[in-house]
């Protein structure tokens, strides 16, 4: 805890400091917790601990409680794991299957886990790196990527979904076609675990008509994700 | 292992959110922030309140009619600050209607609605009428023997089909159509006011801020700072755009106190030019008829008062688009909260628009402005009663909102004595602007005020029986957070009637 920290400003640079101690509080002291009480906890000036809270409402790491008297963490800070987990790193086995399969595509060839609804990105491809990756994880139905992960969850119901778990049974993969970048598009092929389900995809992203016709594209990621999901699952 | 760590990897469960929010229906998060003050400045329109207000200022404090409006603006910033305690803290389409609920209860609450619906249904009426004014007037210079009544009773239809039809077909065409006219309509009068600040040459500010006047009589600067106050209101109405902004805990106050900011700014520039060019004229600028007309044409500028009055007729319709806005919103939210029909809060399908609400509202703003026109009363009369009634409405809103502040935050346990100390003296200066708004007007005889007592009488009764009809459930619903934006968020149905 932060009793020994000078006063702090929510504008200074120890704000982030003081706003990852208020995250922690919440996490410890569980949903609901008041202002009031963080501001005793924390140690921290009242005025503050208010202005740091009511930022971090702003920007959804915390909630407020219905009756608007408390605090809940937001579902947005699991994207706060994602930043600093240590990054993981394919066997050298795997390596060697997307580098085959990357120098039979030109385009992006990339390689993601599925972990708790969230995109882990194991290996972008570094000659053709992903467009936006906080972008994939902030809006990932967007994203075949994010499409196939929203339907292993068992999403349902919108229509870009619906699209995908037709694309998903006639291809064998979702799809995304110029929705993002007129010319552009990508597609991800599952990586199944022993249990058939998707722990993960290899990706494909590049011009849009290997996407609309991806006879091509499958040809070379299918038996890539084949082969990636003993190495990797 | 943190804790942090710890409720990533496996949240607890977390009780109490809703699938959906109680506002829902409304398009969401679909304006940014130049939008969102867009609609607070539309509602002001600073525009035509800096060619009018000002005269009107300059009227009771010769001396002080730049520091009057300075001592406005600084309490309109003092009441924004107080307004966004609430909107940093929840988006609400009710705006002033639901903080005040939030803080005083249902009696005030209400009390509170029917105050802001008065300040916005009579400004949009006044809007209209303002817009069909200008326009009758460039009408009849063209063609000299037009029916001048029911030339302006149809500029107030085809004003009023207007408004409706761009709040109907969405948010972002709205406050689109709001931004683009008002941003035209502020131009025209800036380049105009520098224009004449060029050819007027040097002015001497501390004449012109009328500071060290020592003949300044208190009572005379009162009033004058309170018809300075009447051209701030409206500066809250982004408040009523929560759902659909942006980041609204965020960018609300933002667009409410850049609203004040910006209309004080232009107010100023306004009244430092008028003032020091009938100053440099030799003239009295409280006698004027027009001042900025007569400026420009004094200073060899005759062809711009047609681009003076482009900008006032420019800002008219942005006016009506900003209130009818606002208004519509907080009607919507009066029926998510069981106090009028389910009916007015239906959203329409495909556009996201408190549609019910706009077909509800818009043909009594527009019926009230037809019917001055077609009963003979001089528009300018009407026009006056109506900015005059919806001051008040706008004001007693305030005041309440102002009371509800230091209430809600020491329930919610985040009281500070900043905040207290704001909405205190806002709520006082507010009450003693009142007082002297309705002794100014019972001297020049007194329509606003016997107006305003009817629509005490009136929303009286009708609180009384809307809120035997409600029963005793608390009011201010707002867009609460749903079970998905929570970690670990459980769905529990705290709705049952929300089906």
């Amino acid at each position: 805890m932060m009793r020994e920290q000078p006063a702090l400003a929510a504008r200074q640079p120890g704000a982030v400091h003081s706003a990852l101690a208020v995250l922690e509080a919440v996490a410890q002291l569980g949903a609901g917790v008041s202002a009031q009480r963080l501001s005793a906890e924390l140690g921290l000036p009242r005025a503050t601990t208010y202005r740091l809270v009511n930022l971090l409402v702003e920007d959804e790491y915390l909630v407020r409680t219905p009756d608007l008297t408390g605090f809940a963490l937001g579902a947005k800070v699991a994207q706060l794991a994602a930043v600093v987990a240590p990054p993981a790193r394919l066997s050298s086995a795997a390596r060697a299957v997307l580098a085959e399969a990357r120098s039979a595509l030109r385009g992006g060839v990339h390689v993601a886990l599925f972990v708790d609804g969230r995109i882990a990105v194991l290996d972008a491809d570094p000659d053709f790196p992903l467009s936006d990756e906080a972008r994939l994880a902030r809006e990932p139905a967007r994203y075949a990527l994010g499409r196939l992960m929203l339907l292993s969850q068992g999403d349902a119901g919108t229509p870009e979904l619906e699209r995908a778990r037709d694309d998903l049974a006639r291809w064998g993969a979702t799809r995304q076609s110029g929705e993002l970048v007129a010319a552009s598009g990508c597609l991800a092929v599952p990586i199944r675990d022993a249990s058939g389900l998707a722990a993960g995809a290899v990706a494909f992203s590049g011009p849009r008509h290997r996407v609309d016709e991806p006879g091509d594209v499958l040809s070379a990621l299918r038996p890539a994700a084949d082969a990636l999901a003993p190495l990797m699952v | 292992m943190t804790a942090l760590a710890r409720a990533i990897a496996r949240p607890d469960p977390v009780a109490g959110f809703g699938d959906r929010s109680p506002l829902h229906g409304l398009e969401r998060r679909r304006i940014g922030i130049v939008d969102l003050a867009a609609q607070s400045v539309a509602a002001v329109a600073p525009a035509a309140a800096a060619t009018t207000v000002v005269l009107l200022v300059a009227g009771f404090a010769p001396g002080a009619t730049v520091a009057a409006i300075v001592a406005a603006a600084i309490l309109s910033l003092g009441v924004a600050r107080t307004v966004s305690q609430f909107a940093r803290r929840f988006a609400a389409t009710g705006a002033l209607y639901t903080y005040t609920a939030r803080g005083l209860g249902t009696r005030a609450g209400l009390a509170a609605g029917a105050a802001i619906l008065t300040g916005y249904g009579a400004v949009a009426m006044f809007a209209l009428l303002g817009g069909a004014y200008y326009a009758t007037y460039l009408v009849a210079g063209l063609w000299p023997s037009i029916d001048r009544a029911l030339v302006t009773a149809l500029f107030v239809v085809g004003q009023g089909l207007l408004v409706a039809f761009v709040l109907v077909r969405g948010i972002r065409i709205s406050a689109r159509a709001a931004l683009v006219v008002e941003t035209l309509s502020v131009a025209l009068i800036v380049v105009l006011l520098i224009a004449l600040l060029v050819r007027i040459g040097p002015i001497d500010l501390t004449a012109v801020a009328g500071i060290g006047g020592a003949d300044l009589d208190p009572t005379a600067f009162a009033a004058a700072a309170v018809i300075a106050l009447t051209a701030f209101v409206g500066f809250e109405s982004a408040a009523t755009l929560s759902v659909e902004s942006v980041s609204p805990l965020r960018n609300v106050p933002r667009a409410i106190t850049g609203a004040v900011v910006l209309s004080g700014l232009l107010y100023v520039l306004a009244a430092v030019t008028q003032v020091a060019g009938f100053d440099a004229l030799d003239a009295d600028l409280a006698s004027s008829a027009s001042p900025v007309n007569e400026l420009a044409e004094a200073y060899g500028l005759g062809g711009w008062g047609v681009v003076a009055d482009l900008g006032i007729a420019a800002s008219f319709l942005a006016c009506a688009i900003g209130t009818t806005t606002a208004l519509v919103r907080v009607l919507f939210a009066l029926s998510r909260d069981g106090v009028l029909p389910a009916v007015v809060g239906r959203t329409h399908a495909r556009f996201g628009t408190p549609a019910t609400a706009v077909a509800w509202a818009l043909p009594l703003i527009t019926a009230v402005p037809v019917g001055v026109a077609a009963t003979g009363i001089d528009t300018r009369d009407a026009m006056h009663v109506t900015i005059g009634v919806g001051a008040a409405g706008y004001i007693v809103a305030y005041i309440l909102v102002c009371v509800a502040a230091p209430v809600f935050l020491r329930r919610i346990g985040e009281s500070t004595v900043g905040a207290t100390i704001i909405a205190g003296v806002s709520a006082l200066a507010l009450a003693a602007a009142l007082v002297s708004f309705f002794v100014d007007d019972l001297a020049a005889g007194g329509t606003v005020v016997a107006v305003v007592a009817a629509l005490i009488v009136v929303s009286g009764a009708v609180i009384v029986v809307l809120r035997r009809r409600h029963g005793p459930g608390a009011l201010g619903a707002y867009d609460e957070p749903v079970a998905a934006q929570v970690l670990g968020g459980v769905v529990s149905p705290r709705h049952p009637d929300d089906a």
